[in-house]
């Protein structure tokens, strides 16, 4: 890496001398994805280097969690990942379930791997249609945020809220679902998911711009891929079948039947490409989930970890009683440290969770799958054009609120 | 350990690991511990570039998948290190992953893993901005979550929740100012530990049982022997049987309103003034306002 401005003389300039110039991407930039500073030092329309500047998103989550029960720091997760929120809170509702060692009712499993895979439905949507509006195409993004809507709406079916929904609770999820919405999301995935998608992809996939924007730019090699910490759709498309749902399963996702798509090329065009596939296995997983999910509880009935329901208190002195302790004091974990990561959309989101014993975490820690990929962005676009930095991004997935936490 | 009941990933069995890592770790390693399903490993913070070549290159453990930082400032170490950075491997070809964890203080410097996996480097500037732990031989220790020109290590235990500074905009400077941190209420920090477990306050009203002075000694304790001592008697008898002189009558101040029982009652309103239909009814005669004239022509029609 050099440092400074690098000057060069030019043989056909004579004195004239010729100098990289630095230019600041974002942080208000529409195709930054949020508040992004990149500083890019340019010869002429070429990268020569990237510093990105994270962290002006920073909102201290990590030390927030730390002065809150762990029932209130459930909702910080949701705005982490915004586009994802679900996602965020498995990792840590399983970590505090893995501390706790809590078992959870199979049908609280199965809803959460069905929610799980809906978000990741949720989110792959948001990530193809702002890559595709990146790279100059309008239409396909429109018609997925048609879809993008639509699990949204499934979300406030399912807990009142569109985005931050805080419906995955430790010991299982916050209510049951209504029978409506289950077979509603069944005839969701398999006419209207297909046929809008199917429609939008049509447009994209072999369109010639599109693909001459993307193959072959940010070409990154296997043995790269793993030793930049790559997860997710991106270290998949490196040609590396893995994923933590396959291989370290969580919940019900070991009674799943679902293929994992892998890039050949490693470019930006593979990433979009693995995306577009996983929409299609994760609507597969979820009707898998809605044909066997049995009856039963949905949450543990550990009534000194979950809350007893509203028409319960009104019977029951005892559960009147650990109604206002839950919601007052909260659980205690017991003491130790746990590292559970789960495959969110983007890649491997983990917790470190670090209990005293207290009733409020000690130390949460919280990986973000942007920070190893954002921090490859300067070897990726090495020797690329100033437009590919878009597409670059776009096929990183990146979201600050994840990032910067 | 006990049946594993709950839902979280499972990776590959640890079991034989923890030997197998122990041995080929030697004498850089301090402790192993297996808890909750996490295999740890404490090791020497001088060896730790080493021990993590030895795990990535020797066993497989390809992936650097985090760094974090923690502060136990009640937990201090021999030489005075009361931060922990912990690193999260991952072994894509095992299928399993381990923790290496090092302690270290401000002064102390932590070797860097950049030269192992380039990611470390930002997971490196983001514990040292966090927790000010400086590592060794990264070239590019910068902050990296916090504010520009920001002093300080947030997440450090002794730093309180809500900072030092704040900013807004400004309006009549039109700039962002950074001013001291000025709060409207206290923070709320509820604390549910009960008296009983050993609560480390002082419950309100307590400080005066810790306060009361023991009763000075003396010598010959005085008492009462006869009834005369406590001044009972005809004398006293006499004294409480005379009236109580009597309270002389208050006189009011010049201007004061009379006392409210001695007022006269008001006198009766007259007939139609409690008649209000004339304030909530229209009157009927009224004749309805002319239109207002237009001054200009509309534009659009010509």
């Amino acid at each position: 890496m050099s440092t400074g401005l690098h000057l060069e003389t030019s043989p056909t300039m004579g004195d004239e001398v010729i100098s990289n110039y630095t230019i600041n991407f974002g942080p208000q930039h529409p195709a930054a994805h949020g508040v992004l500073r990149m500083v890019m030092e340019l010869d002429g329309e070429i990268i020569e280097r990237i510093d990105p500047h994270v962290g002006l998103l920073h909102r201290g989550t990590e030390k927030l969690i730390e002065h809150k029960t762990y029932l209130q720091a459930l909702p910080y997760f949701d705005r982490l990942d915004y586009c994802s929120p679900l996602n965020m809170e498995h990792s840590y509702v399983l970590a505090i379930e893995k501390l706790l060692n809590l078992e959870v009712p199979l049908r609280g499993q199965y809803l959460r791997v069905l929610f799980a895979e809906l978000s990741r439905i949720c989110n792959h949507m948001l990530n193809i249609g702002s890559h595709v509006m990146d790279v100059g195409a309008m239409t396909p993004n429109l018609w997925v945020f048609e879809l993008r809507e639509d699990c949204l709406n499934f979300f406030e079916r399912a807990s009142g809220a569109r985005m931050h929904s805080a419906w995955f609770r430790p010991g299982g999820v916050h209510q049951d679902v209504p029978l409506k919405l289950l077979t509603d999301i069944g005839d969701w995935c398999d006419t209207r998911l297909p046929e809008l998608f199917g429609d939008a992809m049509s447009l994209v996939i072999d369109n010639r711009i599109f693909k001459q924007r993307n193959v072959d730019i940010a070409l990154v090699s296997k043995d790269d891929a793993i030793a930049w910490g790559f997860s997710g759709p991106m270290i998949r498309a490196a040609g590396l079948p893995w994923d933590l749902r396959k291989s370290q399963p969580y919940d019900v996702y070991d009674r799943m039947e679902f293929d994992i798509p892998v890039g050949t090329n490693s470019d930006c065009y593979d990433r979009f490409m693995v995306r577009v596939k996983e929409v299609y296995e994760s609507a597969k997983i979820i009707k898998q989930c809605l044909a066997q999910m049995p009856e039963g509880p949905v949450c543990s009935d550990d009534r000194k970890i979950v809350p007893p329901k509203r028409a319960e208190m009104k019977q029951s002195m005892e559960a009147l009683i650990h109604h206002f302790k839950l919601y007052t004091e909260g659980f205690h974990v017991p003491a130790g440290e746990v590292y559970v990561a789960t495959e969110s959309p983007k890649g491997e989101f983990g917790v470190y969770l670090v209990s005293d014993g207290s009733n409020k975490p000690y130390r949460c820690k919280i990986r973000p799958t942007a920070f190893s990929h954002l921090q490859a962005m300067d070897f990726m676009s090495k020797g690329h054009m100033l437009p590919d930095a878009t597409a670059i991004l776009g096929a990183i997935d990146v979201v600050f609120g994840e990032c910067d936490r | 350990m006990a049946t594993v009941l709950h839902p979280a990933p499972k990776f590959a069995s640890s079991e034989g690991v923890r030997e197998a890592l122990s041995a080929a770790l030697g004498d850089s390693l301090v402790e192993a511990h297996e808890e909750h399903g996490e295999l740890i490993f404490r090791v020497r913070r001088e060896a730790l570039e080493g021990a993590l070549r030895t795990l990535r290159d020797d066993h497989a453990y390809q992936q650097l998948m985090e760094i974090a930082g923690a502060d136990y400032p009640d937990r201090l170490d021999s030489d005075g290190g009361r931060f922990e950075v912990v690193y999260m491997l991952l072994s894509l070809t095992r299928n399993h992953r381990v923790m290496v964890k090092v302690r270290a203080s401000e002064a102390t410097p932590v070797p860097t893993a950049t030269t192992l996996w380039p990611n470390a480097g930002w997971l490196e500037r983001e514990v040292f901005d966090m927790y000010g732990v400086v590592f060794d031989g990264n070239t590019d220790l910068r902050r990296i979550l916090t504010d520009y020109g920001f002093e300080g290590h947030p997440f450090r235990k002794d730093f309180p929740l809500t900072g030092y500074q704040e900013l807004r905009y400004s309006q009549t400077e039109r700039r962002v100012v950074y001013e001291p941190v000025e709060l409207a209420q206290d923070l709320r920090q509820f604390d549910f530990m009960s008296p009983w477990e050993g609560a480390d306050y002082v419950l309100p009203g307590d400080e005066k049982a810790a306060g009361t002075p023991t009763p000075p000694t003396v010598d010959k304790p005085r008492t009462t022997e006869t009834p005369a001592q406590t001044g009972a008697g005809a004398k006293a008898d006499a004294k409480a049987a005379k009236p109580s002189p009597a309270r002389k009558s208050r006189t009011r101040a010049a201007g004061a309103p009379k006392p409210t029982e001695s007022r006269p009652a008001r006198a009766p309103r007259k007939g139609k003034s409690a008649d209000t239909a004339a304030a909530t009814e229209p009157a009927e005669a009224k004749k309805p306002t002319a239109p207002r004239k237009r001054t200009t022509k509309p534009k659009g029609d010509a």
